[in-house]
């Protein structure tokens, strides 16, 4: 009578999709212990990532980012809305992240994804925290006016990593958002001045001169990192994600500080060096990040 | 603090076509030219591509013109504990909208109307005695509303069905037509919808010639009716064609 060895026995047996599916955690370790990823990573590399900007064509700014097969829609719209009362030069931003059902096989429609709400705060804390945008620029007439910048964050596809897609989508979409000309018409209200309409429009006087795009200071880029044992891997899947729950986001802008550092509990209790080491990767994948971005900027400027 | 009211402010948007245009009073005799220069019984082109989600077990991108679709198909997968046993197969629908999707931010239109539309369009194609006790589920998202919104989404849905190995009759298109004044125009953008004097739309199984969904809007007489029948039997037989090509071709394409 064969002795229950456990799955290391029926390893050589059975076939490699059904261990996989039957035993996630064995057959994970097997590939850490090589120190390689199932897909064929290193342990501290990120999966392939592309931005392209302008998606959306009626968008102020739109941005869609892949990480891997992680797929993130951005857009920009610009709205005019009164400013408060404490605030009379400050414009407003509405972040909001979707996640509808076609993205993943767990969201139904009707009962929202329980993650969207949370990575909607998430964003929207690391976005106004990091001092990205100052929303003195989003102000059109002190007191009157001023815009209220709605951006949507839309997955069309959940890979794992969906804080880390969102966050570059976002930056991408403000990054190549323009502010359009405006001015004010006879009701008092805000309205804008198309091209072919500003030979009868030159009484009016537009309230800002030309397109311009928003002046970004210090672009936030953010790294998740999954904890497991006495390994850490980067960027992780959703297949990764759902079986090693243990997992650290660390946020930095552009110039390497920590704007913001997430480790929401989970069963793995993580040692100061892996946070230094969690820490020194995402530094080097804003790097590689930032050189992203850069290109696809100047893909657009080019054309 | 910056940034945060405690209440969402109410805003509005700046552009000029938010308006509601009027109708040009002359259009009832005179010709309609299209603005984006197509002939009235010319559709535009279709860019197809399946495979477009990868959490999906299959999944379509469709864009005709503006309009821009990604449906996912989701199955068969277990039905829900409530539901009672069936032994044939469930489908399952839901059509959402973006916040972007239309011009002015969050105006979609009824999503609950074009789910159930969705869902009696396709019903008819699916062999649902295929996935006894299990359900499909078809989830569309609209990235971009440029008209003729729920022909490209039944037309998505039928070949991401397809790319999902759900064993259907026949590929599924649907095209419908509007008419403005003497003018029949098929294959409509938003502005025509918006001045249409009614709108035809057929969904049909072009190798089969079977019609599974015809929906009849406004002021028609019957030779009108007859033509637009006509027009858009032909124009989704063509359709057929192309859906038929994307599929070979993403069949036959990874293998090299």
């Amino acid at each position: 009578m064969a002795s229950m060895g456990g799955p290391n026995d029926l390893s050589s047996e059975m076939e490699l999709d059904a261990f996989r599916r039957l035993f996630p955690i064995c057959f994970h370790e097997r590939h850490l212990l090589e120190s390689i990823r199932p897909d064929g990573r290193a342990l501290g590399r990120a999966r392939d990532t592309t931005l392209m900007l302008g998606a959306v064509a009626s968008a102020n700014g739109s941005a869609l980012a892949k990480i891997g097969c992680t797929t993130m829609l951005a857009a920009i719209k610009l709205e005019v809305m009164t400013p408060t009362a404490e605030a009379p030069d400050e414009g407003c931003i509405a972040i909001d992240f979707h996640m509808p059902p076609i993205c993943s096989p767990l969201v139904r429609p009707g009962r929202p994804a329980e993650l969207a709400p949370v990575i909607s705060k998430q964003l929207s804390d690391t976005i106004l925290s990091s001092g990205m945008i100052n929303l003195k620029d989003l102000c059109l007439v002190s007191g009157k006016a001023a815009w209220m910048a709605y951006l949507d964050i839309y997955c069309l596809d959940a890979d794992g990593a969906l804080f880390d897609a969102a966050l570059l989508s976002a930056v991408a979409a403000f990054s190549h958002l323009q502010i359009p000309v405006v001015s004010f018409n006879d009701d008092g209200r805000i309205v804008l001045i198309s091209d072919d309409n500003s030979g009868a429009m030159k009484e009016k006087e537009p309230v800002n001169k030309e397109k311009i795009k928003l002046k970004l200071n210090n672009l936030p880029f953010s790294l998740t990192c999954i904890l497991h044992k006495n390994y850490i891997l980067a960027d992780p899947t959703s297949e990764e994600e759902s079986i090693m729950e243990t997992f650290l986001t660390v946020v930095l802008d552009s110039s390497f500080q920590l704007v913001s550092l997430n480790k929401p509990g989970g069963p793995g209790l993580a040692h100061t060096s892996s946070i230094q080491e969690c820490i020194t990767l995402t530094r080097q994948r804003v790097k590689e990040v930032q050189k992203i971005l850069q290109e696809a900027i100047s893909d657009m400027e080019v054309d | 603090m910056a940034g945060k009211s405690s209440a969402t402010p109410t805003t509005y948007s700046p552009s000029l076509s938010g308006q509601k245009k009027k109708r040009p009073s002359f259009l009832t005799d005179s010709d309609w030219v299209r603005p984006d220069g197509r002939g009235p019984h010319q559709c535009r082109p279709a860019f197809l591509r399946t495979g477009a989600v990868n959490s999906a077990s299959g999944s379509a991108y469709a864009e005709f013109g503006n309009t821009k679709v990604i449906v996912s198909v989701f199955g068969p997968r277990e039905s829900k504990k409530a539901m009672m046993y069936s032994d044939t197969g469930r489908l399952n629908c839901n059509v959402s909208y973006t916040t972007f999707a239309t011009p002015i931010r969050g105006q979609a239109p009824e999503t609950k109307d074009l789910s159930s539309m969705l869902h009696k369009a396709l019903e008819g194609a699916i062999i649902l005695k295929s996935f006894p006790k299990t359900t499909v589920d078809v989830f569309a998202l609209v990235l971009e509303s440029g008209g003729s919104d729920l022909p490209v989404i039944t037309t998505c849905a039928s070949l991401a069905l397809a790319d999902a190995g759900i064993m259907l009759y026949d590929m599924v298109a649907s095209v419908s037509v509007s008419c403005i004044g003497k003018n029949l125009l098929i294959d409509p953008v938003s502005e025509e919808e918006s001045y249409q004097d009614g709108s035809l739309m057929i969904t049909c199984m072009p190798s089969r010639n079977e019609v599974t969904q015809m929906t009849v809007t406004g002021e028609w007489s019957t030779p009108k009716i007859h033509e637009a029948m006509q027009l858009c039997l032909d124009a989704c037989s063509k359709l057929g064609k192309i859906m038929r090509s994307c599929l070979k071709e993403a069949a036959s394409g990874p293998q090299d």
